[in-house]
């Protein structure tokens, strides 16, 4: 096959051979061996392509066999190119091997790199085909469905949007609207309610991998994570724009810098509350999974933290995982091991810190009552030098110490951000990841693959507060950025299909999948970004499809939404907003497995055990069972997808746990005084009247069991968590 | 396309309906399709193997090596001096390394066996199964803490986030038990790194090992609550399958609810099959006193043993079997008194290890059954002092450097010892076997190549073994 094919090569002139050999190179080798120089291979001049890489050089002129790049595409020998499953083509593969037996000329400067991945390109708005008056997302997707009847609709935009399922009246008053606009209506009453955020919050804190603690052994906790949670769900309740939203969790101090300082008020001034709260977005790098008890050296727990934000930044940014450059290149992707390095180094100058959020009358007023506190320490050290024996002395100290820790205030409001520290620390790569063996010394840059990196002028010495993360920041949230925008609304995407138009959404990369409409998710990037990055536009957009109200196959709800539906429909939820997380009660053999329940702080408010999932306490090292077994996610990585797990646990403990009993005898107990109670409970857990069947299966069942049992079953329905 | 049925994409696999599937021109071999429509049912191993089944005896806080199976005569003649430098240094946790004295051993150490196997003599009745063991004495990593190390030995990485042994096993064999969880584990109070010791990880939840007590309900939520029999059960559980075959029957050919109604049937039989199990008074009295039952020290582990060997005979692939923890009677962390926390915790385990794998090997099992015995680390020569406040403590610190542990059955000739430690047992020095390679080896004995148990994850293929692994210790532990 070859020599037919380097006869007819042989045929054209060096120049076309040329042109033609550059071709192959550009479209195939050079995002890796170009500017990116993976393996230190580049192959964009002939004199760097002789040299080599760290495996000696890649062309030999005149002998094709003798050249590593011939015998890589040719993939015999270990070194496979193009990296993964696809094979150069024959044609190309002799092209190149005509190239390299004339001599492997470089007359003409190799093209500025223009980035061949699709997902590294630059979205663009694509044609739309059709009528103009077509939705544009129905046009990309040619494909036509029947529609949804209504109820299945509120249904299902309810629980995408909200998370829970619409009461009987809001069913009720949507299915009889004889209103045209009906259903536009109804999305713009979702996408403006609260409930909103709690709901499409829960899916970011999915993606940033939230935590109220530290997991491994000391699991510590985070007293403050709770603040970003509560600034997510404000963020998108307020539909905060998606690139003010990134610049402020990467870099809101540097983007909107201000201090925190006395200013003669008892009340911080609205700009200064305001920029708080946009700093309070930095929490996201204090929230990283860290094992702590065997980091015992400084700059052993700053290279994990440095490393680690660099992996969340660009799982939840970029959608690309990188973790593999920390300690060698990427071996699919262009990223090398020093682009890894210099990402690292924009946090390089930063930390994290437990600083007030009040203004300093109050911190002052908190420290006048430091002697109280002097006073409780002092009770404190008696108790503790109390001879063994002495039960007399022990209960009056204990309730001395009760009676003065009421009276001490409590301790000013605080959050955990980054802030600067000075000098700047020096980023270097770390060979094979270990932060003991220092290599190279880096700046901070971002990956040659992506277009070039934000300029970032510092003065000289370290002694200056950086302005890298903004500059990361800006360079992320540009229009010409190829991922930022993709990126996000393909998790929109997915969270409204079940599936993202990229199967991947945190790799877009050539480990990924491929986008099974790439015109489509390009389009959706633009018009997010010329709706001025507004999510709750681009869920209009996606819901106003006829693609969303089509008849569609049946999805699972998520593990919070099970367990907040079953709350809503027992009309027992507790619909507070923000706060510290709470902690439920768990049955005894739920504490099994458990390490320590002095860590498992009971809440005890009972009320507030009945709030939405998002609230509850979530800690590494023990998750809520009811959401585990549901699939919640891990949270020592960003999670880009949810599993939808089918397995005997699940039926357990819906059928059987002491939560669903209790729950279920509160749905019946509520339902005591409905003139219609088997219709009432159909209406509240599935939207709809039973039909006469149900009706009179669900009669039998009561005469030979009870209503809490009817509600309970309802509780197990497939329809109940499955979503059509 | 890799004709290995766990090279498709799993993620995928689970939604892919079983007529999609077999419609399809991709050639997924049979197996495939069973797996697609039941991510548990049983798959037959791609290699050859000599096990079906796995028991781990997990000694939860470090046994040491010191005063079990690897005798050091040099630390009595060295005892309450520092390390010669020659050892070099290593890091440890609570002490200063070359600041601490070494400890003495208390212990006698006697030959067992035809191949004379030494034993220390807290396990007088484990010694007595000498042929049938297999000590592995050079195994090492680096990770000095509990978490790290459990996380190391039970998921193959020191850092939260991957999927544990276990549930690797179940995700590449499936289970040949479809009454009772494939991968169970029995712990002893908490675990110091939590359930990610036997969660899935980033394989889907379906992997995940599950807990069993002893008890009237030895799983989570298999009973129903107070005051609903099991005729009210029974009930429910008919209406609930006629609603769900109704929205099943507007719905299809969609296979997840379809497995939704089997997890119910599932869920019912498991409320028989799982009591059934538990029920310990079935056995004869004679393997109640060989597991030690009679005795109060001895009956909980004892138990749990004894329910070990129940449920590889009712075909649970992978069954954990922890001995200490956190909210539970001590552990094998022997700070302060090494030596008399080990008679101690020797004291319940001995007896029941030991018949456990009398009675595995009487009922034909062993042959078909790993049996393994270890814990995170082994223990340092040297005092652990600074923890408490002086070296005359006797406690031993964490060395994750070099200890040992053994296995039995499976494939596995006995009555051999594998690899060294150095004079005073800190470093593995001859064959070392890092935990990647006892894990590539356990999946060998299964049949299975560490390098192809893959998950793609975030960009990657992952397998248990990372990129590292060798399967020389299965083939020497089979010779």
């Amino acid at each position: 096959m070859i020599p037919v094919l380097a006869a007819f090569a042989g045929g054209l002139t060096a120049q076309t051979i040329e042109q033609n050999a550059r071709r192959v190179l550009d479209a195939n080798c050079n995002a890796c061996h170009g500017a990116t120089a993976m393996s230190g291979l580049d192959l964009r001049t002939r004199e760097a392509a002789l040299k080599g890489g760290s495996r000696g050089p890649a062309v030999v002129p005149g002998n094709p066999s003798a050249s590593l790049i011939y015998q890589a595409v040719l993939r015999q020998g270990d070194l496979k190119m193009p990296p993964g499953k696809q094979a150069l083509s024959a044609a190309d593969a002799a092209t190149l091997k005509s190239w390299i037996e004339g001599g492997a000329a470089f007359t003409a400067p190799a093209a500025a790199a223009e980035p061949t991945w699709w997902s590294f390109k630059k979205p663009r708005r694509p044609a739309i085909p059709g009528s103009a008056s077509a939705n544009p997302i129905d046009a990309l997707l040619k494909t036509a469905a029947p529609a949804a009847d209504r109820r299945t609709l509120i249904r299902r935009a309810t629980f995408d949007l909200h998370g829970l399922p619409p009461t009987p009246a809001e069913t009720a008053a949507f299915v009889n609207d004889p209103d045209p606009k009906a259903y536009e209506k109804l999305v713009a009453r979702l996408l403006g309610s609260p409930r909103y955020g709690e709901r499409w919050g829960r899916l970011w804190l999915d993606v940033v991998r939230y935590a109220d603690t530290g997991g491994y052994e000391t699991d510590v906790l985070f007293p403050n994570a709770w603040r970003y949670r509560d600034y997510v769900i404000r963020s998108f309740n307020q539909d905060k724009p998606y690139d003010v939203f990134v610049q402020e969790q990467i870099a809101a101090d540097e983007i909107w810098p201000d201090n925190l300082e006395l200013d003669g008020s008892y009340d911080l001034p609205e700009s200064k509350k305001k920029n708080l709260e946009r700093r309070i977005g930095t929490s996201l790098y204090t929230l990283a999974a860290m094992p702590v008890e065997y980091s015992f050296f400084g700059d052993q727990l700053r290279a994990e933290w440095q490393a680690e934000s660099v992996e969340t930044t660009a799982a939840a940014f970029l959608g690309l995982t990188f973790n593999c450059a920390r300690c060698h290149d990427h071996k699919f992707d262009p990223i090398s091991q020093k682009d890894f390095y210099r990402l690292s180094a924009f946090f390089a100058g930063s930390e994290e810190r437990e600083v007030p959020i009040v203004s300093q009358m109050r911190i002052f007023e908190y420290t006048r009552f430091q002697t109280k506190q002097v006073h409780v320490d002092d009770l404190r050290a008696r108790y503790n030098g109390l001879k063994p024996g002495d039960k007399d002395g022990r209960e009056t100290l204990l309730r001395q110490i009760g009676e003065a820790y009421v009276k001490t205030p409590r301790m000013y409001d605080k959050a955990t951000l980054l802030v600067h520290t000075a000098p700047v620390p020096d980023t270097h790569v770390l060979q094979r990841g270990d932060w003991k063996n220092r290599g190279e010394k880096v700046l901070p840059g971002t990956p040659a693959a992506l277009g070039p990196s934000p300029e970032i002028v510092e003065p000289p010495g370290n002694l200056f507060i950086t302005q890298r993360r903004r500059a990361l920041a800006q360079w992320l949230t540009s229009r010409e950025h190829p991922l930022t925008a993709r990126v996000m609304v393909n998790r929109i995407w997915q969270s409204h299909f079940g599936r993202g138009l990229a199967g991947t959404p945190n790799d877009f990369g050539r480990q990924g999948e491929a986008p099974t409409n790439p015109e489509l998710l390009d389009w959706l990037a633009v018009e997010f970004m010329d709706r001025g990055w507004s999510m709750k536009e681009m869920h209009r957009q996606i819901l106003m499809s006829s693609a969303y109200q089509a008849r569609r196959r049946p999805q699972r709800i998520d593990a919070e939404s099970i367990r907040d539906a079953v709350l809503a429909v027992s009309g027992t939820l507790n619909p507070d907003m923000y706060g510290p997380p709470v902690v439920t009660p768990l049955s005894e053999d739920e504490e099994d497995g458990m390490r320590d329940m002095s860590m498992w702080p009971i809440t005890p408010d009972e009320t507030q055990h009945d709030r939405r999932s998002i609230y509850m306490f979530v800690k590494r090292s023990f998750r809520l069972p009811m959401l585990d077994t549901f699939d919640a996610p891990d949270t020592s990585q960003s999670c880009a997808r949810r599993d939808t797990s089918t397995v005997a646990p699940q039926a357990l403990a819906l059928m059987n746990s002491e939560w669903m009993s209790r729950q279920s005898a509160r749905f019946a107990a509520s339902l005591a005084k409905a003139s219609d109670p088997v219709g009432e409970a159909w209406r509240r857990a599935l939207a709809r009247d039973p039909s006469g069947d149900e009706r009179a299966r669900a009669q039998s069942f009561l005469k030979e069991s009870s209503l809490q049992r009817l509600c309970l079953m309802l509780f197990n329905m497939s329809e109940f968590i499955y979503v059509d | 396309m890799s004709t290995d049925p766990r090279r498709i994409n799993p993620d995928e696999a689970l939604r892919i309906s079983r007529r999609q599937l077999l419609s399809s021109a991709l050639g997924f071999p049979a197996l495939a399709a069973a797996a697609v429509t039941d991510p548990l049912a049983p798959r037959k191993p791609p290699l050859a193997a000599t096990a079906k089944n796995v028991i781990f005896l997990f000694m939860h806080g470090g046994p040491s090596h010191l005063e079990t199976f690897d005798p050091k005569p040099a630390l009595n003649e060295l005892s309450g001096k520092l390390v010669p430098p020659s050892f070099g240094h290593v890091q440890l946790q609570f002490s200063k390394f070359n600041e601490q004295p070494i400890i003495g051993c208390r212990r006698t150490f006697r030959k067992h066996g035809h191949a004379g196997l030494e034993v220390s003599d807290i396990f007088p009745n484990v010694a007595r199964r000498a042929d049938d063991i297999a000590v592995i004495r050079s195994m090492y990593h680096d990770g000095f803490t509990h978490t790290a190390a459990l996380n190391y030995l039970n998921n193959g990485w020191p850092r939260l986030g991957r999927p544990s042994l276990g549930s690797w096993i179940v995700y590449g064999l499936g289970s040949e038990c479809q009454n009772l969880p494939a991968f169970v584990v029995m712990l002893d109070g908490g675990i110091k790194s939590g359930p990610p010791a036997y969660g899935a990880g980033f394989l889907p939840a379906v992997y995940q090992g599950t807990t069993l007590r002893e008890g009237a309900s030895p799983i989570l939520n298999l009973k129903p609550p107070r005051g609903v029999g099991e005729s009210d059960q029974r009930t429910m559980l008919e209406s609930l399958r006629w609603f769900n075959e109704q929205h099943l029957a507007s719905h299809a050919g969609e296979t997840e609810l379809e497995a939704r109604i089997s997890s119910y049937e599932l869920a019912f039989r498991m409320q028989t099959a799982a009591p059934e199990l538990a029920d310990l008074s079935r056995e004869t009295a004679a393997t109640r006193k060989l597991y030690g039952l009679d005795q109060e020290h001895t009956s909980a582990f004892g138990g749990k043993c004894l329910m070990a060997r129940r449920l590889v005979e009712r075909g649970v692939r992978f069954v954990q079997v922890w001995s200490g923890g956190t909210t539970g009677e001590g552990d094998w962390d022997g700070h302060k008194q090494c030596d008399k926390n080990h008679v101690k915790m020797a004291a319940k385990t001995d007896q029941p290890v030991a018949a456990l794998l009398e009675d595995l090997k009487a009922r034909g099992l062993l042959e078909s059954t790993l049996v393994i015995w270890g814990g995170e680390f082994g223990r340092t020569p040297t005092s652990d002092g600074s923890l408490n406040g002086g070296g005359d403590s006797e406690g031993r610190d964490h060395n994750p450097y070099g200890f040992t542990i053994w296995m039995a059955g499976g494939g596995v000739k006995g009555g051999k010892v594998i690899g060294r430690t150095d004079e005073i047992g800190l470093r593995a020095i001859e064959d070392p076997i890092h935990v990647h390679d006892l894990h590539a080896s356990i999946l060998h004995f299964l049949g299975m190549d560490h390098t192809k148990l893959t998950y793609p994850f975030q960009g990657r293929d992952f397998r248990l073994t990372d990129v590292h692994g060798s399967i020389d210790l299965a083939k020497r532990l089979m010779a």
